[in-house]
């Protein structure tokens, strides 16, 4: 199992004066005119803490996947060794204050291998894109876990079940499953214990994947259900009623909302359109198949990418059905941009701005159809709508783990000539999310019509609801 | 050789055409300077279209015969004079090119008697031209082998500390030029991957391995990413008349969604790669196609039956996205690439 990756750099939790002297270095370069030393003393001081670093991480196991924090020092430790080459000549200027810093650890009893030059400035770059994916490890079944969590979770942690639809309807399929089997202990009522036994299932499924806005916003509607529930209720009663609002909210704001999306997209597609598609939207995937059903006759250009190369099997479903499909990988999209009529893709979630929340790539896929004057529709449900504004795509994101989880290298690619692990100064990043501006979107179709996106936040108030 | 695509990358199917035509040049019998172009465009036109996608080969033809045409022209210099004196756009167009003029001034001072069209003794002007001409070629064939040094050598200049740069693809050039700033200079480059091909996974390998921090990150992000980006890098398989470029196929999201940040858009080449051609018919880059079992290998099995797959090579880059063209002949925005273009090469050479 792989558990969500980390970006942690420096290790936070183990050390956290690492964390203040890289920073700290990062606005000094001059040398401490207090503890002055020679360049050999230094050098030698250097050496034996990276070597007490060393000697720590190794007995911690073998380095190399980014999961645990300790080890989070061991690429960097063995990224500093191999690179003597570093200029030479600006190890000698920040090695004083450096060493100064490094004397003061060592005599607090802490390996320092970070405070090394060559990896505080490796250590500078990674920093900007520590913000991905900040997870805190949960401990393994911390607490019993529900078995259909500690499935799901695992199916989670494996990209099986991928998708903002799929996750929100298997957490909600498993969390009926764990209410139906939940009893309350005495002296406690239903509306207030379930919440507190819920919590850490729900941090179980976080720890394996970040939760996606969708499985946020069903399982804040379900806290509100069961803060609601009558406590003169008996228990069995409670329960199905609990069963009976989940189904509902399934029904109601997924499926049904996709139908209506379906009727409402496919009536947009004219015969002799070629649409364009990014990655592998659920809701997407319906709207074609329901407008090749209704006779309509149009091609589909698929527009695939890593990490997770999802369209391929688009292509095959739509294709299956009969419908004419072209599939290509991204770069490729300039030379086929201009013979498209409309773009229509999916989306993970949409903000109040109207900033739309998608699979990576989607931001690339609406700039180019911008440019070219091809409009560009999203089709959301309204419980995917998000309260926050996000500037970019960097305040929210998720990284795909290293190498070839989702085997999509092409077989005629001889693996020697990949990169598919992370080496020293060389680090992968696959992030599976971006942030399309609203400036480039046209239109989003959703259960309520189809309305421009600026005008996202007017529609949960003018529904009556919070979302 | 270069039909079956064995002599790969730009750089080396230039050599190969210089040291080819430096071949023919020595060997050839010529008894006046029309004979000599007829043989080297001969030659020329076939190694270009041996591999019509291969710019750099025309290019390179197109060089030789222009500095061909200039030695020629400065060892007969009386004859030429005379041309100066007319007052029209003429004057104008020999004086927009003052740089090659002196230059071919100051290389061939001693005056060659060259007797043309001699009966008596034909290969008397081959003779007398020839060592001249060997010097043309070889200046030819230096410029090509260094370079990577002249594009790099400023590159400390436009890479600064703590930068991020962003690049695409697996170019020489830029490879040299990235390097030669990481040893001056602390900075990060994010590489994308550039599928199909991923190209960008050797890069990453080649720059991390020279001590310089290292991304590797698939083309997907490439807007997520460019709003942390401070400079985009690229190369280029061949730079138009206009300005415009074209570049692997993957460029013009880079360029583009740089664009959208308002980020600037380096172009890295050396100056053989300068094409006096246009890109008015085809959105598309240069209608060179790569194998499509990269993009859907055939094990896919039934959809591979029912499915179109596009995988073209090279991408067009419009003169509006880029900001420079690094070249080992200094710095040049988009829009004075058509001046270059007239200086290098001569009007009648852009068929050959």
């Amino acid at each position: 199992m792989v558990p969500a990756p980390l970006l942690d750099v420096h290790p936070p939790a183990g050390s956290p004066n690492g964390e203040a002297s890289t920073s700290h270095q990062k606005s000094q370069k001059q040398i401490r005119p207090g503890n002055l030393r020679t360049k050999a003393e230094r050098r030698e001081l250097q050496e034996r803490q990276r070597a007490a670093k060393a000697a720590k991480v190794a007995a911690n196991g073998a380095p190399g996947k980014q999961v645990a924090k300790p080890k989070e020092g061991a690429p960097l430790a063995s990224a500093a060794k191999p690179k003597p080459t570093r200029a030479s000549d600006t190890q000698s200027r920040p090695a004083a204050p450096v060493a100064t810093r490094a004397a003061e650890k060592a005599k607090a009893g802490q390996a320092v291998g970070t405070v090394d030059t060559t990896v505080k400035n490796q250590a500078r770059g990674l920093l900007i894109f520590s913000h991905f994916g900040l997870q805190k490890p949960v401990s393994a079944a911390k607490g019993d876990i529900h078995p259909a969590v500690v499935r799901l979770a695992l199916q989670f942690s494996t990209f099986k079940i991928t998708g903002a639809n799929a996750r929100c309807i298997a957490t909600l399929t498993a969390f009926k499953t764990v209410i139906q089997d939940y009893i309350t202990p005495l002296n406690h009522s239903l509306s207030r214990h379930l919440m507190t036994y819920l919590s850490p299932q729900i941090s179980h499924l976080v720890a394996a994947r970040p939760m996606s806005v969708t499985m946020g916003n069903a399982i804040r509607q379900l806290k509100l259900e069961i803060s609601g529930t009558d406590p003169d209720l008996p228990e069995q009663d409670a329960k199905d009623a609990l069963c009976r609002k989940i189904d509902t909210y399934m029904r109601e704001r997924i499926l049904i909302a996709d139908q209506v999306i379906q009727e409402t997209a496919s009536s947009k597609i004219k015969d002799g359109d070629v649409i364009l598609t990014f990655a592998r939207s659920s809701v997407v995937e319906k709207v074609l198949l329901d407008a090749h059903a209704s006779g309509r006759d149009f091609s589909v250009v698929v527009v695939d990418s890593r990490p997770m190369l999802e369209g391929k099997r688009l292509a095959a479903v739509l294709s299956e059905a009969g419908i004419q499909c072209t599939y290509l990988l991204l770069p490729a999209l300039g030379s086929i941009i201009s013979e498209v009529s409309t773009v229509l893709v999916g989306a993970h979630s949409i903000h109040t701005n109207g900033a739309v929340y998608s699979r990576a790539g989607t931001a690339l896929v609406a700039m180019m159809a911008k440019r070219h004057s091809v409009p560009v529709v999203v089709c959301c449900e309204t419980y995917k709508f998000s309260e926050t504004i996000q500037l970019d795509s960097f305040s929210k994101n998720e990284l795909a783990p290293v190498g070839d989880l989702f085997s999509s290298f092409p077989h005629n690619k001889p693996r020697e000539s990949l990169t598919l692990e992370n080496k020293p100064n060389l680090e992968i990043l696959n992030p599976l999310y971006d942030l399309t501006p609203p400036t480039c979107i046209t239109a989003v179709v959703t259960e309520v019509g189809v309305i421009p996106p600026n005008s996202i936040s007017s529609i949960p108030v003018a529904l009556g609801r919070l979302l | 050789m270069y039909s079956i695509r064995q002599v790969v990358g730009s750089r080396e199917a230039a050599l190969e055409t210089a040291l080819v035509l430096r071949q023919v040049v020595s060997k050839a019998r010529f008894s006046n300077i029309q004979q000599l172009i007829a043989v080297i465009r001969e030659v020329g036109r076939r190694l270009a279209e041996a591999q019509p996608k291969e710019h750099s080969v025309g290019n390179t033809v197109r060089r030789v015969l222009h500095n061909v045409r200039e030695e020629y022209n400065s060892a007969t210099k009386g004859a030429t004079g005379a041309s100066r004196n007319v007052y029209s756009i003429s004057k104008f167009v020999l004086q927009g090119q003052p740089r090659k003029h002196t230059g071919g001034a100051a290389k061939s001072e001693a005056r060659i008697t060259l007797k043309e069209n001699d009966p008596s003794d034909p290969d008397s002007f081959a003779r007398a031209l020839k060592p001249v001409l060997m010097e043309a070629i070889q200046d030819v064939l230096d410029e090509l082998e260094t370079v990577y040094d002249n594009v790099s050598k400023n590159a400390k200049d436009h890479i600064h500390s703590d930068e991020i740069i962003l690049t695409i693809g697996h170019s020489k050039t830029v490879e040299a030029f990235l390097k030669s700033a990481g040893h001056y200079r602390n900075y990060t480059v994010i590489v994308a991957e550039t599928a199909p091909s991923y190209q960008g996974h050797e890069m990453a390998r080649s720059l991390s391995a020279a001590g310089i921090s290292t991304f590797l990150v698939p083309d997907s992000s490439i807007y997520a990413i460019m709003s942390r980006v401070n400079k985009v890098i690229l190369g280029a398989h061949a730079i138009l008349a206009n300005g415009g470029l074209f570049a692997i196929s993957g460029s013009l999201l880079a360029a583009t969604a740089a664009r959208a940040h308002s980020t600037p858009v380096v172009v890295c080449a050396g100056q053989f790669k300068l094409t006096p051609l246009w890109n008015l018919y085809h959105e598309h880059g240069a209608l060179d196609f790569a194998d499509p079992s990269s993009v859907l290998g055939f094990d896919e099995g039934k959809l591979v039956e029912r499915v179109d797959v596009v995988n073209p090579y090279y991408d067009y880059v419009g003169p509006e996205l880029v900001d420079v063209f690094i070249t080992n002949d200094g710095d040049h925005p988009p829009s004075s690439v058509y001046r270059l273009i007239k200086e290098t090469y001569d009007d009648d050479d852009h068929e050959l």
